[in-house]
């Protein structure tokens, strides 16, 4: 792996981890067999990446802190926030929005505008959710992204 | 008055603020003196910096209470064995299978030699060591697009590419390419050196010969009698090398943190925490989740249920709290610091990982493949097939960490049932080891974000991150200090958590010693 191209933070991460084969230059080419995300729809984004932590059926988890249910969440009525939510992150979830500069972050998942189009569609319409409105990849688009302008004019309002 | 009662703690300080050095800052045992009477800290966390703070704290004299979450102490610093159990979030609990004595770190597994200040912990604690193999030349380098899908020895590569560039260089040089930037003189140094990094011939090729299979192996090795006589091996092509993108493997042990030597605890990561946490004992209040952190003028009431009698809150107080709660769960424990430090916990998303150990009947890869501790990488999910670096050559069964994982391979592992992590572990691992199959025994599986105490498994900063909120994130805020491994340059390593702990309480225990002075 090339050290020299990675960020000096990204440095760190990479002594940590130790060293693997096309790990941080070449995301694309890490996964031969389980790229199933790739071009899939909002239930296959979610239930390969979110449930993670969100848990299937999106009930969230207590331990020492929580990660929030989804099923039934009001707060969900904001596609925006959800969105938002979803490409830059909010405390320890990481984002997914591809960087709008381009960097790649080590150990960092990326989802297309239209990946994330696509879950939060899928979140607002299961789990005991009913939102009818469907948010299109421009509209994911016009949302602020990770390593882009902190504060655009379109921040949202929840 | 300071003075120079706190000079260790205060130089320490500014030796650690200078950051990012290539080696740990750890420079000794940190030296706190005139601790006011009857000061007081409690610890939010029993984890290694939770407890490097405690058990120096307790030494200079200061009343100190530990609340940690879990029912041990160590935190990642930890092993699985056979006989624990393992409830991740989501309430799918783990019984660990593991003969006696086999064990999985699913945190830290490594220590550099450099990481003096945990080293030197062990050693206080008496925690015994062993080697760490980073590099094993006869471990594997893995695509599952080149070579027919068959691994190929590190040497191999190693000793191919290395002679393969030798002798393009040795070429270029002869072909006078150099002349502009190689004096004539140093050009005959350069060949010499060339011939003997790349082990080429008299004529500067790289080509199959004693000296080649002396690197890479041979065809037949050498032995005695009259079947001795070896038969040396051929090189794989440089175009073949190159496209299976097989040399990004070679700087696995190039880095500081992975070169020779490295060590791990003798029975396991998690014996450091152990020894920990017998040398704190009941300072150590386990079961304990922290619901709130409020300051006031004179100290700090940390508000907690006890998880095996739940309803009741409890208040421990203290003159100062050390916290070292991982920051996904810090920031939705409600606390009373201002808005920077508020700001930053919230600004450092959790990396993922995943680790999955594998018991299998017998130990196939020292006893068929002939691999004794180390790494194979593979482009497969699974990433990292790390053998046991200890037991060599131990009848019965081994355990191997089946798959270390990160990135998005992670996430994707940490959706999935603990069960199904580990037969997708097993069913990629059979493409590096066909011996999977036939002797797969039992496994467990841990990905971080699924684990309760930590909610991910190392804070991820980025440039831009570090710029704006790490030095809010470190500094003290009223009555309060930040540490861990997410409050230092060394993310995800223990170094980290042991150097941002001393840091802290350095910096704690000068104010301690300034308000003691004033009272």
């Amino acid at each position: 792996m090339s050290l020299k191209r990675s960020a000096a933070p990204c440095l760190a991460l990479v002594f940590l981890l130790g060293t693997t084969l096309a790990a941080a230059d070449h995301p694309s080419s890490v996964n031969p067999t389980s790229n199933v995300v790739a071009g899939a729809n909002g239930e296959a984004v979610y239930s390969h990446i979110c449930q993670g932590c969100h848990m299937p059926g999106g009930q969230g988890a207590v331990g020492a802190g929580h990660y929030p249910k989804l099923a039934s969440d009001p707060a969900l009525v904001s596609w925006q926030y959800v969105a938002t939510t979803v490409l830059g992150g909010r405390n320890g979830m990481p984002s997914f929005g591809t960087r709008a500069n381009g960097e790649e972050i080590f150990g960092a998942a990326t989802l297309s505008d239209q990946e994330v189009a696509d879950v939060v569609n899928y979140v607002r319409s299961h789990f005991g959710n009913t939102y009818k409105e469907k948010v299109t990849v421009s509209q994911v688009a016009g949302l602020p992204h990770p390593g882009g302008p902190m504060n655009p004019a379109s921040t949202v309002s929840h | 008055m300071i003075g120079t009662t706190a000079g260790a703690a205060a130089m320490y300080q500014a030796m650690s603020s200078l950051g990012y050095a290539a080696e740990s800052p750890y420079q000794g045992p940190i030296d706190l003196q005139g601790t006011p009477k009857g000061a007081s800290v409690v610890v939010l966390g029993a984890g290694i910096a939770g407890m490097t703070a405690a058990y120096e704290l307790r030494n200079a004299g200061y009343q100190v209470q530990v609340l940690e979450y879990n029912s041990r102490a160590g935190g990642r610093n930890w092993s699985l064995r056979g006989g624990d159990r393992y409830t991740e979030l989501g309430g799918a609990t783990q019984h660990c299978e593991f003969d006696e004595g086999l064990y999985i770190n699913p945190g830290p597994w490594r220590l550099p030699y450099h990481h003096r200040g945990m080293l030197n912990y062990c050693k206080r604690l008496g925690v015994p060591l062993e080697a760490f193999v980073q590099v094993n030349y006869n471990a594997y380098l893995h695509s599952s697009r080149h070579f027919g899908g068959k691994p190929r020895r590190y040497r191999e590569i190693k000793a191919d590419y290395q002679g393969h560039v030798a002798e393009l260089l040795a070429k270029a040089t002869q072909q006078r390419a150099l002349d502009a930037s190689v004096s004539k003189e140093d050009q005959e140094r350069l060949l010499e050196s060339l011939r003997e990094w790349g082990a080429l011939d008299r004529d500067f090729a790289y080509v199959a010969s004693d000296s080649t299979s002396a690197r890479r192996g041979y065809q037949k090795h050498p032995g005695g009698g009259l079947t001795a006589r070896p038969i040396p091996s051929e090189p794989v092509g440089l175009a073949d090398i190159l496209d299976s993108r097989l040399w990004q493997g070679i700087p696995a042990g190039d880095e500081i943190d992975m070169q020779t030597s490295l060590f791990q605890p003798v029975g396991g990561m998690g014996r450091v925490g152990e020894a920990f946490g017998r040398e704190l004992g009941p300072l150590i209040h386990y079961n304990a989740k922290v619901i709130g952190i409020q300051q006031d003028p004179h100290g700090v009431t940390v508000s907690y249920e006890d998880t095996t009698k739940p309803g009741a809150t409890l208040n421990a107080r203290a003159d100062w709290c050390l916290c070292t709660i991982p920051l996904p769960i810090l920031a939705q424990i409600p606390m009373n610091v201002g808005p920077k430090l508020a700001t930053a916990i919230g600004k450092v998303p959790y990396a993922s990982a995943v680790k999955v150990g594998l018991q299998f009947k017998r130990r196939f890869w020292e006893e068929d493949d002939h691999i004794y501790g180390g790494i194979s990488y593979t482009d497969l999910p699974i990433m990292n097939i790390g053998y046991p670096n200890t037991g060599y050559h131990s009848s019965g069964k081994g355990v191997l960490l089946g798959a270390y994982i990160w990135g998005r391979n992670a996430m994707e592992f940490t959706a999935m049932a603990p069960q199904d992590r580990v037969l997708k572990a097993v069913e990629y691992g059979s493409q590096v080891h066909p011996q999977y199959h036939k002797e797969f025994d039992n496994g467990v599986a841990v990905a971080w974000h699924r684990s309760p105490f930590t909610m991910g498994c190392f804070g991820m900063w980025t440039a831009e991150a570090r710029a704006q909120y790490y030095d809010d994130l470190c500094r003290i805020d009223g009555r309060i200090a930040l540490a861990g491994e997410h409050a230092s340059y060394i993310p995800g390593w223990q170094e980290g958590a042991v150097t941002s702990a001393l840091d802290a309480i350095g910096r704690l225990h000068q104010r301690a010693v300034a308000e003691g002075a004033k009272a």
